[in-house]
């Protein structure tokens, strides 16, 4: 018998597909597919006609081509990278702010302030939201309240009329939110940090600024780099903030991309559009965090 | 050492109140007697003391069962979850495979793609499935979201535990399953514990999908139903914000447990560069 000579047809394995099979299937179906349906839709001619009786038409390019030549959908697109800019800057600078400021401040604060950001972290973002409604409504705004009681001339209003003032409202409520993951991120960064390297410098005769400048933001830098990128994920898909604040019907003014794609989609049926709308939002979070992406799959090999 | 300053303690008292007004008002608003929190003038200090906008809340149309709805959602992900990630996870961290290393690279490309732009084709894809509006529909969406991050987590605490440890019981007569019973899943008990955290926070948080996949009122979680809460005479803001409260509750419980597990995940080892 040749049994000594071929030992190259070693049985399959099994196991180790039939563990991953049920999570496998699970992804597949729920996640999987519908990443790839979004980009088919996206070439589909696709709405109610289509769900009710089926049969979808490939039409190319021309929803891309139909939304970039949309004066409103450019309108969207620069009010959403507006928008991004104004919450990820404001939430990594007031976030490094207060990380900086923990190292030296006084124990009791020091623990106050870690009690609360815990709380805020913890917050579902729908309480959030219910929160802040409450705090900028238009009979009972205690924020209103309180510039009466200062004795300015303040009459109650709907803070949501001009859109500049109501996304400065929502970017805040937004920025209240990401602060505690920020900063305490960036404290444990800080905390790593040895002391020699901060108390030489200072012997140096190096400013604060100096000091954050030349020791801090080299050595956290991979931090800021996952936090910023985290933040632009986030923030550029912003939709239940705008959307509950504005009670399910925001005005065209407060169409950001992921506002835009929705009711492309579900409002008016247009399906097709809305995944091309969907797309070049995804192709813009791929740019913007292209070397976030590329270390992630770096450190999993 | 630098000396503490009066700079950063300025610093932290104004993040003190920034951070903190948002959670005192809901707080303090849920425990005011209803007939005060309706005012045009709000007192920022407390006037009166009373659970009535608790009793309102709980006797308010479908409260009670969003609670449910959201309790049974949150059990079945974080169980069911839990259960397939770690039979996925010990095939990554201990069996050789083909395809392996392309499964790890979809694990993680899949939690990339913008749930806003997933929900046209996800939702398209659960209705032709009759998922719509049903509970199992809801909880298999949330067991495909949460189970990439589950099951890289797992992965990690499984590498960590030395694959000696197994081999010395397979040695003394243990079968694979029985090597797996008593010997690793008892040191995978604080891997188990923070991702089950992870996977209850993520269900009891979340809104978007739930808001898309359970239309009807019957069928809402709490978060939807925070989200619908106003009548037509107005948001009645008191029992709402008492509503906000006791949602809030079990994710703050959660965090303060745990909030050391669920910092690390994130930026761990990320200093090193």
């Amino acid at each position: 018998m040749t049994t000594t000579k071929t030992p190259s047809r070693r049985r399959i394995n099994l196991w180790p597909y039939l563990l991953i099979a049920p999570a496998l299937a699970v992804i597949g179906v729920i996640l999987g597919y519908p990443i790839v349906r979004l980009f088919e839709l996206s070439f589909q001619q696709y709405g109610l006609e289509q769900i009710l009786f089926g049969a979808a038409q490939y039409v190319g390019f021309d929803n891309f081509k139909v939304i970039f030549e949309d004066p409103e959908f450019w309108q969207v697109l620069s009010r959403t990278i507006a928008f991004t800019v104004y919450a990820v800057v404001g939430s990594i600078v007031l976030g490094a702010f207060l990380a900086h400021a923990l190292l030296r401040m006084s124990k009791p604060l020091q623990i106050a302030v870690n009690a609360i950001l815990i709380i805020v972290w913890a917050m579902p973002q729908l309480v959030a939201i219910s929160v802040w409604r409450w705090m900028f409504s238009y009979d009972f705004s205690v924020i209103t309240g309180f510039i009466q009681s200062l004795g300015i001339d303040f009459p109650k209003r709907n803070w949501f009329v001009d859109p500049v003032m109501g996304f400065g409202i929502i970017g805040l409520v937004i920025i209240w939110g990401a602060i505690p993951f920020i900063t305490i991120s960036i404290y444990a960064g800080l905390t790593q940090i040895p002391r020699d390297f901060i108390e030489a410098a200072e012997l140096d005769g190096a400013s604060r600024f100096q000091i954050f400048r030349m020791i801090y933001l080299p050595l956290l830098l991979p931090i800021y780099v996952i936090l910023i990128s985290l933040s632009i994920i986030w923030d550029f898909q912003v939709f239940a903030h705008i959307w509950v604040m504005l009670e399910f019907r925001p005005d065209p003014e407060y169409y950001t991309m992921a506002v835009y794609a929705f009711q492309t989609s579900f409002g008016i049926s247009e399906y097709g559009k809305g995944s091309a709308i969907a797309v070049v939002m995804v192709g813009m979070l791929l740019l913007a965090t292209l070397y976030y992406l590329r270390r992630m799959i770096k450190d999993s090999k | 050492m630098k000396t503490k300053s009066w700079g950063a303690n300025a610093t932290g008292l104004f993040f003190l109140l920034f951070l903190g007004f948002p959670v005192y008002w809901m707080v303090s608003t849920s425990f005011k007697n209803p007939e005060d929190v309706l005012v045009s003038n709000p007192s920022i200090f407390p006037t009166s003391f009373s659970f009535e906008n608790y009793i309102l809340a709980f006797q308010k149309d479908y409260f009670v069962g969003s609670l449910l709805n959201s309790a049974m959602v949150v059990a079945a992900t974080v169980v069911v979850s839990l259960v397939l990630a770690l039979s996925a996870s010990f095939a990554v961290a201990r069996l050789k495979f083909r395809g392996k290393n392309t499964f790890t690279v979809v694990i993680l490309l899949v939690q990339m793609v913008p749930l806003t732009a997933l929900i046209i084709p996800l939702f398209l894809q659960l209705s032709s499935l009759n998922l719509v509006n049903t509970m199992p529909g809801l909880i298999i969406t949330y067991i495909a979201f949460v189970l990439p991050f589950v099951i890289w987590t797992l992965r990690g605490f499984l590498v960590g535990i030395p694959q000696e440890l197994e081999e010395a019981a397979l040695v003394d007569g243990c079968t694979r399953p029985q090597a797996f019973r008593h010997v690793i899943f008892p040191l995978m008990a604080p891997g188990l514990v923070t991702t089950g955290v992870y996977a209850f926070i993520q269900a009891w948080n979340e809104f978007l999908l739930a808001y898309m996949i359970m239309a009807s009122q019957e069928n809402q979680t709490l978060p939807v139903w925070l989200a619908g809460f106003t009548s037509r005479t107005g948001t009645d803001w008191g029992p709402l914000m008492a509503a906000s409260v006791v949602a809030a509750i079990p994710a703050v419980v959660l965090f303060m447990i745990f909030q050391k597990r669920l910092a690390v995940g994130v930026t761990a080892g990320a200093v090193k560069g």
